[in-house]
């Protein structure tokens, strides 16, 4: 069917919606200026020093990631950037925060493992993150250039992965978890947050290769059609890997977020019930192996059913109770920046950076929070439904239900909704992996959602008598 | 794929719902809970890091400070301070880093602003940026009588002692002391170490100075207790009224065949003395056969309606004061004893002061309380007092009987207490009591206690002022040790009251 267009009424150009996108992360970052504010006015009662520099530089990354927008994504969901922004921002105050704990002067304790630089660093951090996103928007102009390397990622994924487990435990463990790459100098890279985003487009390429095969029909059994056994074979090698990570690296969380990710881009790509169940199966059953085989799995058990019970609260749940303590401590409207007590929860500026917010913010803060994470995976979600082509559906939704899952698993483990697992809290952890790996996937995701607004090429107007026939 | 994509979508809506959810159950609907966990490192911090509210004796009509929290120097940090030291240990009791006791447990969520009534204080201080602040807890004591009742105690010469004043038509306590006791001030040391060796110190010292004796303690009422029975006696018409002659042989043979003596074995009178003499006289034999007469379940009741064998809580808990029913309860000969304040009967000094409050308000027993009021940190009335009928010990008729029985033991010179708090010894201030010589221990070895319970009757249509009731573990004759004790601090609370 075609439509004639209507010479006589201009076209109206479908904008990209960049000034809502420049007045968000205005907002964004007037955001982290208060916050920032209010933790000097928390902890002494004056503005900090660092303030002015500091905001102004992150303003100015923010302003610099917004332009590289305008100019490589123009079409791209406005909200992904602000909403990244403002994490990225909170995550900076509340590290700086939590630095500033017992020192120059400040009620609290040191934060153990916390340098006095770590703020600055987190900042250099925010900017290598920045660049990685705008690498990602100009390196890879449509999403489909990256299927071309399907394979090539899947080999750099798995390398990443097993670079840990292979080296000597001095190179590569830091609190109990043996999955860094330390380079020396105070300088260590956690692969696994890059191979996940590698393996990720290695999944959409291959599934969007074998969807049909996978999705053939085998034995129907129970209403439930199963697949075939051959084609069982990817599932059982993603499954495996995972078990690996888990014995060999010590990290459930990795672990899990994995071959979550890996099961949901399995059942999109493949839309059959029956993947779904066999994965669930095979993560219950890989997970019940392993509590009983390694003790370290089985204590994650105990100190999620048993917090309060004996002498665990000063001994193996220590953590997860200060953690908990620390959110009731915050109750409705927390304790204010820089008025709480979050320096006794062990690790607070990585894996329990949420009950530090839950404590100095009180619930709604952190409900404040989480729907900033909510909107974020909803924007992924929605710009995987709106583009066309398979793989960049895949590959988005892909990205946007491993957040989901990520925010899930660590905010479920803090606040003992799930037993406890080491993985980071997006934007908002103290280090550099992580970050750099969250830009690098909110890159992806502004890449799709532009590629999904874009509209489509605007048939040539007014040449004189010619017929224009637009596809619809 | 959209369709598998709108359903993991609503995976992921499902897993934000549930960590919503569960933080809505950590911060808001389990807080509390978490707040109270032992071993709460921020709750512990947060108790000094702003003012606990201060407890006031405002008995007197003029507040005086007896705890506050007073900030040191150069800190965030409140240390508690007892600015009257011992005098009002048993009061307020202490409050150490780890624990209270007293006025300050008693009522720690107000005093530490914690209390729910406090949460509309604690959201005005937060949006307005002030510093949360305790509530001042103001008491019913009264200077002037506390201060006496511990000199007196304390020049006693080492008995272990307690006294308790009460204003018998309120309830209201006036002066609450107990000897030996302790400094709170020792106790509130941020260091655990130096507190822990005070605390043992206190609690191994054989004297045990954290003993609230006021409260805590019970001894034998001895004859005190035959308010009670004369009560019943008229209340059961086996008495008509205070001339009726009753029955006082020397000796009393029981139906279990042994003897019971007056005191020193003197004659009550002529064998057949009114009771108004057997009760003056404090005759034992007289009040155990009325004791046999009305039997133990009636002479418990009555001690029940003089507020025995019942927990109170003044807020702090006092220990019931108990007539038991024990194994051999319904033994006539035991109730004998029993009827004058013997065998298994045992009293506080609460109670002590309670018998005489109850005569002294027309039969009207008050529930005794201390907290008069206590102010938020606005200055505004959080809760106040009220006074309240604990039970009608006796009809206006039988207290004003027991009334007139007890003027005699002060004002008659052949009264048990005429010579220590009598007339005389009073300086005109006129006082109805009753002595108490109470044996004690296995087989009676212990030395005497010496118990004193009386009140200043109204006058002129006003109500009485005072009821004091005083125990001196040891102490030999009640009118000898234990009425000057009461004497000391009646004058005190009159003289600050005229």
């Amino acid at each position: 069917m075609s439509v004639p267009a209507n010479i006589d009424q201009p076209v109206l150009m479908p904008h990209g919606r960049r000034r809502t996108e420049l007045v968000m992360l205005g907002f964004a970052v007037a955001v982290v200026l208060f916050a920032y504010g209010a933790v000097g006015l928390g902890l002494k009662g004056k503005l900090p020093p660092g303030l002015p520099v500091q905001v102004l530089v992150f303003a100015a990354l923010m302003l610099a990631a917004h332009l590289a927008i305008r100019r490589f994504a123009p079409y791209a969901d406005p909200l992904l950037l602000p909403l990244a922004g403002l994490l990225n921002g909170l995550g900076l105050v509340m590290i700086y925060r939590l630095v500033q704990s017992g020192r120059n002067g400040n009620p609290g304790f040191h934060v153990t493992d916390l340098s006095t630089s770590a703020t600055t660093t987190q900042l250099l951090y925010t900017t290598v993150g920045i660049l990685a996103m705008v690498a990602v928007l100009v390196l890879i102009s449509e999403p489909r250039v990256l299927q071309r390397y399907t394979y090539t990622l899947g080999a750099l994924g798995l390398v990443l992965l097993a670079i840990p487990a292979l080296l000597p435990a001095s190179h590569s463990v830091v609190n109990g978890a043996k999955v860094w790459i330390i380079l020396g100098g105070g300088f260590s890279i956690e692969p696994g947050e890059f191979a996940r985003l590698a393996l990720a487009v290695f999944f959409a390429g291959y599934l969007v290769a074998k969807r049909d095969a996978l999705a053939l029909a085998g034995r129907r059994v129970l209403g439930i059609d199963l697949p075939r056994a051959r084609d069982l074979g990817p599932v059982l090698a993603a499954w495996a890997a995972s078990l690996l990570i888990l014995i060999f690296e010590t990290d459930i969380g990795a672990s899990a977020l994995f071959f979550g990710m890996f099961i949901a881009m399995l059942y999109v790509a493949t839309q059959r019930t029956s993947w779904l169940l066999l994965g669930v199966l095979l993560f219950l059953a890989g997970s019940w192996l392993t509590a009983l085989l390694f003790g370290h799995v089985m204590e994650r058990f105990t100190i999620w059913l048993h917090p309060f019970q004996g002498s665990n609260p000063t001994n193996s749940s220590f953590q997860l109770v200060q953690g908990l303590e620390g959110m009731a401590f915050g109750g409705l409207f927390g304790t204010g920046l820089g008025q709480g007590q979050p320096y006794h929860t062990p690790l607070v500026q990585s894996d329990f950076i949420f009950s530090a917010f839950g404590e100095e913010l009180g619930l709604v803060g952190v409900m404040a929070l989480l729907l900033v994470f909510g909107l974020l995976v909803q924007r992924g979600l929605r710009a995987a439904l709106a583009v066309t082509d398979p793989f960049s559906k895949l590959l988005v939704g892909g990205l946007s239900f491993v957040l989901a899952l990520q925010v899930f698993v660590i905010v479920g483990g803090v606040t003992g909704l799930i037993p406890l697992t080491g993985v980071t809290t997006p934007f908002l952890s103290q280090g550099g992996s992580s970050l750099v790996a969250s830009w690098i996937l909110v890159g992806l995701l502004i890449r799709v959602s532009n590629s999904a607004r874009k509209p489509a090429p605007q048939p040539i107007q007014d040449e004189g008598m010619t017929q224009v026939v637009r596809a619809a | 794929m959209n369709r598998a994509l709108l359903r993991l979508s609503l995976a992921c809506l499902a897993m934000f719902v549930l960590l919503l959810l569960n933080i809505n159950y950590v911060q808001a609907f389990k807080a509390t809970k978490l707040a109270a966990e032992p071993g709460n490192i921020r709750v512990f911090d947060q108790q000094f890091s702003y003012q606990r509210g201060a407890i006031m004796a405002a008995g007197d009509g003029t507040d005086l400070k007896i705890a506050e929290s007073r900030l040191i120097k150069g800190t965030t940090t409140y240390q508690r301070y007892y600015p009257q030291g011992k005098v009002y240990a048993p009061v307020t009791g202490y409050d150490t880093i780890y624990s209270q006791s007293g006025i300050e447990q008693a009522e720690n969520s107000l005093l530490a602003g914690t209390s729910p009534q406090l949460a509309v204080h604690n959201l005005t201080a937060l949006l307005t940026g002030k510093q949360k602040q305790g509530a001042t807890v103001e008491l019913t004591v009264s200077p002037a009588a506390q201060k006496a009742a511990y000199d007196a105690l304390t020049a006693d010469g080492g008995h272990a002692a307690a006294v308790v004043a009460i204003q018998p038509s309120t309830g209201a306590i006036l002066a609450l002391a107990s000897y030996p006791t302790f400094n709170p001030n020792d106790l509130t040391t941020f260091n655990g170490s130096t507190l822990n060796k005070v605390d043992h110190r206190l609690l191994t010292d054989s004297t045990q100075p954290l003993l609230n004796r006021a409260i805590q303690e019970t001894y034998p009422p001895g004859s005190s207790f035959k308010i009670v029975t004369s009560s019943a006696a008229f209340s059961h018409g086996l008495v008509k009224n205070p001339n009726t002659l009753v029955n006082a042989p020397e000796p009393l043979r029981l139906p279990n065949g042994n003897d019971l003596i007056n005191d020193g074995g003197e004659i009550c009178g002529d064998g057949h003395p009114p009771i108004i003499q057997a009760f003056w006289m404090s005759c034992n034999t007289a009040f155990g056969e009325l004791g046999m007469k009305l039997t133990a379940p009636t002479l418990r009741q009555y001690s029940s309606q003089y507020g025995m064998n019942r927990p109170l809580s003044i807020p702090l808990p006092v220990v019931p004061s108990v007539m038991p029913k024990g194994r051999y309860w319904l033994d006539p000969s035991l109730t004998a004893f029993s009827a004058m304040g013997q065998f298994n009967d045992a009293v506080t000094p609460l109670q002590e002061a309670m018998f005489s409050a109850a005569v002294a308000n027309h039969g009207k027993l008050m529930y005794p309380y201390l907290v008069q009021q206590v102010v938020g940190p606005g200055l505004s009335q959080i809760q106040r007092a009220n006074t309240r009928l604990l039970s009608q010990a006796a009809s206006p008729t039988v207290a004003g009987y027991v009334q007139s029985m007890m003027y005699q033991v002060t004002n008659n010179p052949g009264g048990t207490a005429y010579a220590t708090a009598g007339p005389q010894a009073t300086g005109g201030i006129t006082i109805d009591g009753k002595t108490g010589t109470a044996q004690n221990g296995l087989n009676n070895g212990n030395l005497n206690d010496a118990v004193f319970t009386c009140f200043v009757p109204g006058s002129n249509g006003q109500p009485s002022p005072i009821a004091v009731g005083v125990i001196v573990q040891g102490g030999g004759f009640g009118a000898d040790a234990a009425a000057p004790i009461a004497v000391q601090v009646i004058k005190a609370y009159l003289g600050a009251h005229s």
